[in-house]
This record gives structure tokens, C-alpha cells and sequence, in this order.
């Protein structure tokens, strides 16, 4: 352990634990999936960081989006992120979740996917290579430090918001909200 | 290994209508009514054809037109051990403001997701379809979106961009 934290460990050891074992869901979307076998095993080894993939969204609370996102994923997205537990953070990978990418004008592509889901990071690039990722997981380790990754905590504030998105690109939503609609924006 | 050239000309005096030619590379190309189809797959079926290896639909806009093309061969066992494949594409036209056929899947059991999918993509109405329910979309559609005619511009545009962003304040982006 770095000497240097641990003032940090002791003052908050649940976020420094939030920060050293973030554990990714497996849930594969579009091309950028295959960045992440070389980036978990052998090659560039996850695991120096911390970050394990988890076989259930329930013992996860790393969440990379990793490729365009149809309208049909948009729905798993929601499902899985919802079944995460607190404290969670989102991470965009590859241009098509920021803007739709290659994909701007297709009929069936999500274009931005933070009106749907809170978003903590984009990692840009079409693909981004492995070390991409681990740049942007120092990032995040920067952003939770500063307890700026709150995605979270946003989606509770504006859930309303995000449930009306939500509702419009899949008609017929057809489970109940997660958070009572009348508190939040 | 069946001689395709007496193939051709069984098919070309059994059937009216059916036009029919050799590729060099032994490949078969029909076209024919849609009427036909049937007794003209059927035909095709039991002379050695015996795979529907996919079908695949073709909107001619300026033909007024949506072209089905089922792709057909042969398991290489049937062939007497020879090995070689039989090929054989076959075109249907259908009008375009009535698209509508029957479906094979009496005679090619996995026709039935190729033709939901048209179904679903295209607009062609399958008559004989046991589920004609939605496949791959989420969403309804003014047209079906694989038809030239959808503007799949303006749709992004319409629907897309109408969703408006959360309004974040003090948020970490």
C-alpha cells in the first residue's frame, strides 16, 4: 500500500474501497467489447488496477458501455444499470454512445446516451485501445477521490427526467420506476 | 450429381413464365411469379434442392417493385457423395403498395425468421406466417425503415433530437 494514502484510507477507507476494486459488469454491446479480453487478462492485466469483470450486475459497480447502443440494448442498459448497487459509475467507451458515431443518422442507434442513463466518463475514440481504459480508470479514481463521479446521485436527483427519456425511446416500459417519481426532478 | 442443363429445361417446360439461365460457374438463376412460387419450390425441393440457405428482399423503388430472392442449395450428401454443391437463386417480384405473398415455411421450416424479419424490415405481409410479431425493433416506425422511401434523416432529426437532455446543475460534467 502507498504509504501517501494513508491518511485517505483512514479518513474514508469505504471510498478508497470503492476506488481499488472496481468491478465491471459483463455486459457486451457493439465492437468495443473486444478491447476487453486483452485488457482483463494476460496483456495489459486489469487486475493491476483493480478492475475485475463481475458476473452480475449485482456484485458490480463498474459499468462500461462499450459500442453503439440500439434501441433494443437501450432497454438492457437501463435494466442492468438499475440493478447495480450504489455507488455506481458509468463509463462511455468509444464515440458511438457520446453522439451516435458512425451511426448518426441510423434509425435504430441511441445518439446520446446520457439522456437515458448518467454518464461519469466518455472515453473517446474509434476503438480505444486497451490503455484507454486504464487512463480512464486513474481518471475515475481522481473523480470519486473528489467525489465528482456521481452519476448516482444525479440519477436519483433527476430521476423524473431520465424515466420521461427513458419512456419515449421505449414505449412501453414495462417495469415500475426505481425511484419514487415525485421526489425528484 | 443431377445434370443442372436437363434441370433447366424440365423447369423452363413445366412452369410458364419461369425465366431461367446457367451461371458459367454451374449457379442457377430463376425468375418467376410470385403464383408459382410454391409449386415451383416444391419442385425445386424435391429435385435435390433441399437447403433454403437464406431469403433476402430488394426494394426497387423506381421499378414500383420489392424483389424477394430466396437462395437455394443442396446438402453435399445428397448428391451421391459427389460433394458438390447445388446452387440455385430464385427472384420474385411483388408490387410494392401490395406486398404481400404466401409464406414457405411448409416446405422450408427455416424460412420463418427471414420472413419475420422482412416482414418487420421490409413490410412484406407473409400470408401462412404463424407469428408475423416484431423481431428486432422497439419502437413503431412510419414506414418499415429498410424501404427507400424512409428517411432515415429525417427520422433521427424528428425523433432523436426531440428528446431533450437532463438538466444537470453543479453536475461533474
Amino acid at each position: 500500500m502507498d504509504r501517501n494514502q494513508l491518511v485517505k484510507w483512514l479518513e474514508s477507507p469505504a471510498k478508497m474501497g470503492h476506488k481499488y476494486s472496481l468491478h465491471a459488469v459483463y455486459f457486451c454491446t457493439g465492437c468495443g467489447i473486444i478491447e476487453v479480453p486483452p485488457s482483463i487478462t494476460a496483456r495489459w492485466d486489469a487486475e493491476r488496477f483493480g478492475v475485475l469483470p463481475s458476473a452480475s450486475p449485482r456484485h458490480a459497480n463498474l459499468f462500461l458501455i462499450t459500442g453503439y447502443v440500439s434501441v433494443k440494448t437501450l432497454r438492457a442498459i437501463i435494466q442492468t444499470y438499475d440493478q447495480m448497487p450504489e455507488p455506481k459509475y458509468a463509463v462511455g467507451f468509444g464515440s458511438c454512445p457520446i453522439n451516435g458515431g458512425m451511426y448518426w443518422d441510423s434509425y435504430n442507434t441511441i445518439k446520446h446516451l446520457d439522456k437515458y442513463i448518467p454518464i461519469d466518463g466518455w472515453i473517446a475514440g474509434c476503438m480505444p485501445r486497451p490503455e484507454a481504459i486504464f487512463v480512464a480508470v486513474t481518471h475515475l479514481w481522481t473523480l470519486i477521490d473528489k467525489d465528482m463521479a456521481d452519476g448516482y446521485k444525479r440519477y436519483r436527483k433527476h430521476y423524473a427526467a431520465y424515466r420521461a427519456n427513458q419512456e419515449k425511446a421505449l414505449p412501453g416500459l414495462d417495469w415500475p420506476p426505481l425511484f419514487p417519481l415525485e421526489g425528484s426532478e | 450429381m443431377r445434370d443442372m442443363g436437363t434441370l433447366l429445361e424440365q423447369l423452363t417446360s413445366t412452369f410458364d413464365g419461369v425465366r431461367a439461365r446457367l451461371d458459367d460457374d454451374g449457379r442457377m438463376r430463376l425468375e418467376a411469379e410470385k403464383e408459382s412460387v410454391m409449386s415451383l419450390l416444391s419442385f425445386l425441393r424435391d429435385s435435390g434442392f433441399d437447403f433454403l440457405q437464406m431469403v433476402s428482399c430488394v426494394d426497387w423503388i423506381d421499378r414500383g417493385s420489392m424483389e424477394l430472392v430466396y437462395v437455394l442449395s443442396s446438402y453435399p450428401s445428397t448428391d451421391g457423395g459427389s460433394g458438390d454443391l447445388l446452387y440455385c437463386i430464385l427472384k420474385v417480384e411483388l408490387p410494392r403498395d401490395r406486398a404481400r405473398t404466401v409464406s414457405v415455411i411448409p416446405l422450408y421450416e427455416c424460412a420463418e425468421p427471414y420472413e419475420r424479419e422482412i416482414h418487420e424490415l421490409f413490410g412484406v405481409d407473409f400470408h401462412g406466417h404463424p407469428r408475423l410479431t416484431p423481431l428486432l425493433l422497439e419502437r413503431e416506425y412510419p414506414v418499415p425503415p429498410f424501404r427507400k422511401d424512409f428517411d432515415t434523416r429525417k427520422y433521427v432529426s424528428d425523433f432523436f433530437d426531440s428528446i431533450p437532455p437532463v438538466e444537470e446543475e453543479g453536475g461533474a460534467q
